[in-house]
């Protein structure tokens, strides 16, 4: 069935019942904002004549709705709606939490109860006391401006979308598209014995597609995933997108990458492009300038980072065209928020983490800025659900453009003889110390004399953070910035995911080391078309 | 907080699946609910840093009109949440086109009683667990050594019911510990993990002692030139590896022209006789002749549930001496091709050699002792090649000795050609993975030519 088909089909009984389809989730959300602060004196006061020196209280209502197609059948349409609420208290130099989805008040007196039965537990054998700063009270309402609410959006109108793009890619020569569209949207309600009563909601949403070749005779497939990232947007992202160029230019880059050559592993001038270059910032920066991190609290799952508080001020992250920055407040950035999940405002706190090449400082969250000499947390607290503990989770982070505005990707092209121009992020990994690195990518362009002349496939490229920033020597002007960015990206055990955006201008690196995949598997490769083994598939983002 | 949440028990499961179920008016339904009351407990700098205690409810409802449906999810039970719930998700069905792959629910069928259940476990208080990690931390403390540590206690219950009548109550316990140790100096790292269903069976100061020695063993190491090498995994990197093979016995992917499987196939079967069919690797021969992983949701040290979404789960071996014997078949899959539909499994169980891990080293004249692997990720589907790196404790094998710390590696190699390469393999534990959290019992093994693609400085 095609798009146009389909929405024949559809009644207009049908458009209207689906419109109110999120009532509850709102008559919810208005009963909690009726009765907040009382609500919040509950646990609050249990906590503080309990011997609590600070106390908060959260409120999580998350809704979200998924849609996946294959071809021309829909196979997944699931909605999701959590309301929970947790309590979190400082006792002696000591946390202790606890959450649960009954929000009556006699649950909230066992939730503070609780709470600070486990902080006393730890009393008497800690080798060091929690310290929190003093966070300044804040009685504040956020809401993220969005244009259209995904949540009213009839869901023919989304599944269309959906089915028109998978008709498009497999209209082109695709052997298999699937596509899919997530949204959430989370409301918080945070107080605290600070004198804090925040109230905030925002919304997100990821369209992506998958394209699949396949060639039965030699036993072989290439895919090709969308670029799309997700964005703390409302569904005007999503309507406004090419996704149909998009669905049919990945059909004919799956093709070509099928029978293009396999890539001469060695050192090789890259350029790439924003699409693929916000996972290497998210690794590669994001993660080793976690605070916690740096101070092993995340030792035993995630790591520690090569980037310590000595470094702080000397270490030279990358050449002086870098500047990478931190914020909450850009424009459709999912990690853009008001209050952090600790209370802390965010606008006014954006900060430089790497500036002109030097590595300037950390994230941090509630209690933490004391380690290295710093006066209160720069905003970067998150909670996932409400049975989780707030820690430290990534604000925006993004490579600034360089200083020249018109600077086009072809000017940084122009400037390789031999190498690459990578686009679309796919396969990353890199050590529990964020030294060493190996990413993929969707497209691999082949650079020759300044041109690009094809594309190559089996390609990876690998190296060490630091080195790698440091081999930087041009970037994009300001039009060719791009925000990519994650939907879930995973810390912290019981493990937590983070919404987080990186915006990126194309940039080039000198001589980074490129192997091919094929030889790493094992398989002999020639040079040339036609041998067996080779492609990227696209996972997922 | 001691208290379970109302479905822990089959009556009150049932119950519950009921009130969905009798608010439902769409052609057919099913409903899952999954209970927890988990703790969890952190440690960082020899200290406990976070904790939580939830009590949790997810209902899982699926309604079908004909082949058009919906799903919706939900943690609230009031009768006013379910009704608006199953007002919603039919409200979605009756807008979906309808799916040529639908299938109505699944019918009723008889499963074996599971063996996750363990009352002490279940009972364990927040207290329980703090004075559990307390003396483990000040082992680490004595040691001199910076600790970080998690442990879960974890008790809940899943269930499924449909309109077809099927009920199926499975509940489950279990406490999962795992422990990085740090050396103050020298750059030392050392990880050790346990899992156990009966809280009886923890035994957390022992998983300590190997964390710490394994950071004091691996402080000051040297750097060993990268490239393919005989390796000795311990059963944490083999689980690892294990899991992503496993993921990807896909018999619709491989019928597609899109799994590792076409390939590795079409090259092992050119070799065999002719007359071989060719469209099914069912029976044949892919890995090496000690490769042998099987399906066993009773087997005692790693139970899981005895059944995947309605269809029972029996003991299946899924790969017998280098033979692959079973791939995941979806239902519907499963109808078109005229096959018996296989559900995924749900622990994997290697057998192995029974070598200690010292016969192991023995036997290794130049090669890599590899504790454990980290950011596992996809590189090739066509053939499934991983990236990964070592970690928390690396060592040279030289003579059949250990011979120190070794910097840790980056590796790129296809679970499959592990598989293939593996020469001996130990005694079976039962141990947590990096991103895996299947009930797992594998041995140590020695591989043959591992793709150790370069050294990596963390340590
Ligand atoms: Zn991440």
């Amino acid at each position: 069935m095609n798009r146009r088909d389909w929405m024949k089909r559809t009644t207009a009984a049908g458009l209207s019942l689906i419109a109110n389809r999120w009532q509850r989730s709102m008559a919810e959300a208005a009963s909690v904002n009726d009765h907040f602060i009382r609500l919040a004196d509950i646990p609050l006061n249990k906590a503080t004549s309990l011997g609590a020196s600070f106390a908060d209280f959260h409120i999580m209502q998350t809704d979200s709705e998924s849609l996946f197609a294959r071809e021309q059948m829909v196979q997944g349409v699931v909605a999701e709606s959590t309301f929970g609420c947790s309590v979190r208290v400082l006792v002696d130099g000591a946390w202790g939490f606890a959450a649960s989805d009954d929000r009556s008040e006699e649950s909230l007196v066992q939730l503070a109860e609780s709470a600070v039965a486990i902080a006393r537990a730890q009393g008497g054998w800690r080798r060091r006391p929690v310290e929190i700063e003093i966070l300044p009270a804040f009685n504040g309402r956020w809401e993220q401006p969005i244009e259209v609410d995904p949540f009213a959006v009839a869901l023919e109108e989304k599944i269309g979308r959906l089915l028109a793009i998978n008709q498009a890619a497999t209209g082109s020569g695709a052997t298999f598209c699937s596509s899919h569209l997530s949204q959430v949207r989370e409301r918080k309600w945070l107080a605290n014995t600070f004198g804090s009563h925040i109230e905030q909601s925002r919304v997100r949403i990821f369209p992506g597609a998958s394209v699949t070749v396949t060639d039965p005779r030699k036993n072989e497939f290439a895919t090709r995933a969308s670029f799309s990232p997700p964005r703390g947007a409302g569904y005007e992202y999503f309507r406004d997108l090419d996704c149909i160029g998009d669905a049919r230019l990945a059909v004919e880059q799956a093709r070509e990458k099928m029978v293009a050559p396999s890539v001469v592993a060695g050192k090789l001038d890259l350029v790439i492009a924003p699409s693929n270059l916000w996972l290497t910032i998210h690794e590669t920066v994001g993660h080793p300038t976690e605070l916690d991190r740096a101070m092993g609290f995340e030792a035993n799952y995630a790591g520690t980072s090569f980037c310590t508080p000595d470094k702080l001020d000397t270490l030279r992250y990358g050449s002086e065209h870098v500047t990478i920055g931190a914020d909450r407040t850009a424009l459709n950035g999912l990690s853009t928020i008001a209050y952090d999940d600790d209370g802390v405002e965010t606008a006014g706190r954006e900060f430089a983490i790497i500036d002109r090449g030097v590595f300037r400082n950390f994230q941090m969250a509630l209690g933490q800025a004391a380690w290295i000499g710093r006066t209160s947390s720069n905003g970067c607290a998150y909670a996932d659900s409400f049975e989780a503990f707030p820690i430290q989770r990534m604000p925006n982070i993004s490579l600034k453009p360089g200083p020249d505005p018109s600077v086009t990707v072809q000017d940084l092209i122009a400037g390789v003889e031999d190498g690459i121009y990578i686009e679309g992020n796919n396969s990353w990994s890199i050590d529990q110390q964020r030294y060493n690195f190996q990413f993929t990518g969707q497209v691999f362009h082949k650079i020759h004399h300044g041109k690009l002349v094809g594309m190559y496939r089996d390609v990876a490229y690998q190296g060490n953070s630091v080195d790698f920033w440091n081999a930087c020597d041009g970037l994009g002007g300001e039009k060719t910035y791009e925000l990519g960015g994650a939907f879930n990206c995973g810390k912290g055990q019981p493990g937590q995911a983070a919404p987080v955006s990186h915006g990126a201008v194309p940039a080039r690196f000198r001589q980074i080391n490129v192997l091919n995949t094929s030889d790493e598997a094992g398989n002999k490769t020639v040079a040339s078309n036609g041998n067996c083994n080779g492609g990227k598939l696209g996972q997922w983002g | 907080m001691g208290l379970m949440p109302v479905g822990i028990t089959p009556d009150e499961s049932k119950v519950l699946c009921q009130r969905v179920l009798g608010l439902v008016q769409a052609d057919s339904a099913e409903v899952r609910v999954a209970v927890a009351a988990d703790q969890h407990l952190r440690s960082a700098n020899n200290d406990i840093t976070s904790n939580s205690i939830a009590n949790r409810i997810a209902i899982h409802l699926t309604v079908s009109y004909g082949q058009r449906s919906a799903s919706i999810s939900t943690n609230q039970t009031s009768d006013a949440a379910l009704r608006e719930a199953v007002e919603k998700v039919q409200a979605l069905a009756r807008l979906v086109p309808k799916d040529p792959e639908h299938l109505p629910p699944v019918e009723p069928a008889d499963y074996d009683e599971p063996i996750m259940w363990a009352e002490p476990t279940a009972a364990a208080t927040p207290a329980d667990t703090i004075g559990w990690m307390r003396p483990v931390i000040e082992q680490a403390r004595a040691a001199r050594v910076e600790s970080a540590a998690y442990l879960i206690r974890r008790v809940g219950a899943t269930a499924l019911s449909n309109s077809c009548g099927l009920f199926v109550h499975q509940p489950h316990t279990s406490v999962g510990f795992s422990m990085t140790a740090r050396t103050l100096t020298g750059n030392g790292s050392g990880w050790a993990s346990t899992q156990v269903t009966h809280a009886h069976n923890l035994d957390l100061t022992r998983i300590a002692e190997q964390a710490i020695r394994k950071a004091i063993d691996s402080r000051n190491p040297a750097e060993r030139p990268a490239g393919r090498t005989t390796v000795v995994l311990e059963s944490a990197a083999v689980r690892d590896l294990l899991a992503l093979l496993v993921e990807n016995l896909d018999r619709r992917s491989f019928d597609e022209g899109r799994s590792f499987l076409n390939s590795l196939f079409s090259n092992e079967t050119s070799l065999e006789k002719p007359g071989t069919d060719r469209r099914d690797p069912i029976g044949s021969h892919l890995f090496g002749d000690k490769a042998t992983l099987v399906c066993d949701p009773l087997c005692p040290e790693a139970p899981c549930g005895t059944h995947d979404g309605g269809l029972p789960l029996v003991r299946t071996p899924w790969i017998e001496g280098g033979v692959l014997k079973a791939m995941h078949v979806g239902r519907f899959w499963a109808l078109k091709q005229g096959i018996k539909a296989q559900p995924s499994p749900g622990n994997i169980i290697m057998p192995g050699d029974g070598l200690t891990l010292e016969e192991l080293i023995s036997r290794v004249e130049d090669g890599v002792l590899i504790t454990r692997l980290w950011y596992l990720r996809m590189v090739q589907p066509q053939t499934l090649l991983h990236t990964g790196l070592t970690r928390d404790g690396t060592f040279a094998i030289v003579h059949g000795k250990l011979a120190g710390p070794v910097k840790n590696f980056r590796f790129n190699e296809s679970p499959a050609t592990v598989l293939k390469n593996m020469v001996a393999s130990g005694i079976g534990q039962r141990v947590l993975g990096g991103e895996n959290a299947m009930p797992m019992h594998v041995p140590p093994l020695i591989v043959k030519d591992f793709n150790l693609s370069s050294v990596s400085d963390a340590s």
